[in-house]
């Protein structure tokens, strides 16, 4: 016998749910910096998501829904109970030593930002980013989500979104100014003022 | 050149204006908050010149977003597991 409710919900379900697998595959990538670890949490996360479908209000920011869901999905898939250390101050130093070399990362970087090739620069500067920067970074800069969603999606109050978003960015520019004098794209730095 | 007056009722100081730049960026701004920011980088051109490079840095940052999309084998991977889980729906929506 034909279940009209359950159809509709399945048919419902490919429609939103399943039109957002890229952003869910792409965000479990920048979770898990592993291809393999990925593909398992975006696996586990449309499963829970179809159990859960039904408590899914229609019309909410579905990528939002499952952007939780996955980010559940991989802190649990990692040793139980045993989270990184997800300092808030974790990588301060680095941002201090940005400061310090602000002109010359600025300077390089405001020269190359237009190119086209630039995109392997940044994924790769990305991946280097602290975990908790590198989750606001991309929720906010490559997911499109406001600071209201990105709180909601990592559990953690505005304010810390807004803070993790400036050190992240900031972080970002030194490792993709770092990344683009490797590559010979801006020339390299005047030695750093010595914090000592 | 920087503007070193302090806060006032009606003025951003540079300091307060770089520390609030990426939230007027985003549009996370109050409407209020964003009209006092976007007035002082009208006056100062350190300030303006700090916004063109972190506008210019996110729409890189934005453009690169990998234009990686989901794999074939996991997208099938996927709807095979949810298959075992019951769904019956299209792949096409």
């Amino acid at each position: 016998m034909r279940k009209p409710a359950a159809t509709d919900a399945h048919a419902a379900f490919s429609a939103v749910a399943l039109a957002a697998i890229d952003d869910v595959y792409r965000f479990a990538r920048s979770l898990t910096r592993d291809e393999a670890d990925a593909e398992d949490v975006v696996q586990e996360a449309y499963l829970r998501a179809f159990r859960s479908w039904h408590t899914f209000e229609m019309g909410t920011d579905v990528r939002r829904w499952l952007f939780t869901i996955a980010r559940n999905v991989f802190l649990r898939s990692r040793e139980k109970g045993k989270r990184e250390v997800t300092l808030d101050d974790d990588g301060a130093e680095i941002v201090d030593a940005a400061q310090a070399r602000e002109q010359w990362i600025q300077g390089g970087l405001d020269a190359i930002l237009e190119r086209t090739d630039l995109g392997p620069a940044i994924a790769a500067a990305l991946a280097e980013l602290p975990e908790p920067y590198r989750e606001a970074v991309v929720l906010v800069d490559l997911e499109d989500q406001s600071y209201e969603a990105a709180a909601e999606v990592l559990e953690i109050p505005i304010g810390t979104v807004r803070s993790r978003l400036f050190r992240g960015r900031k972080l970002l520019q030194v490792s993709l100014a770092q990344h683009a004098m490797d590559a010979g794209l801006i020339p390299r730095a005047t030695p750093a003022p010595s914090a000592e | 050149m920087m503007r070193d007056h302090a806060m006032d009722t009606d003025h951003i100081d540079c300091a307060s204006a770089m520390e609030r730049l990426f939230e007027f960026l985003d549009g996370e701004l109050g409407p209020e908050l964003e009209v006092r920011l976007r007035a002082h980088l009208e006056v100062c051109s350190h300030c303006f010149g700090q916004a063109g490079f972190e506008r210019r840095f996110l729409a890189a940052v934005q453009a690169a977003r990998e234009a990686e999309r989901c794999p074939d084998r996991l997208r099938s991977r996927v709807l095979e597991a949810l298959q075992r889980e019951g769904w019956t729906g299209s792949d096409t929506p």
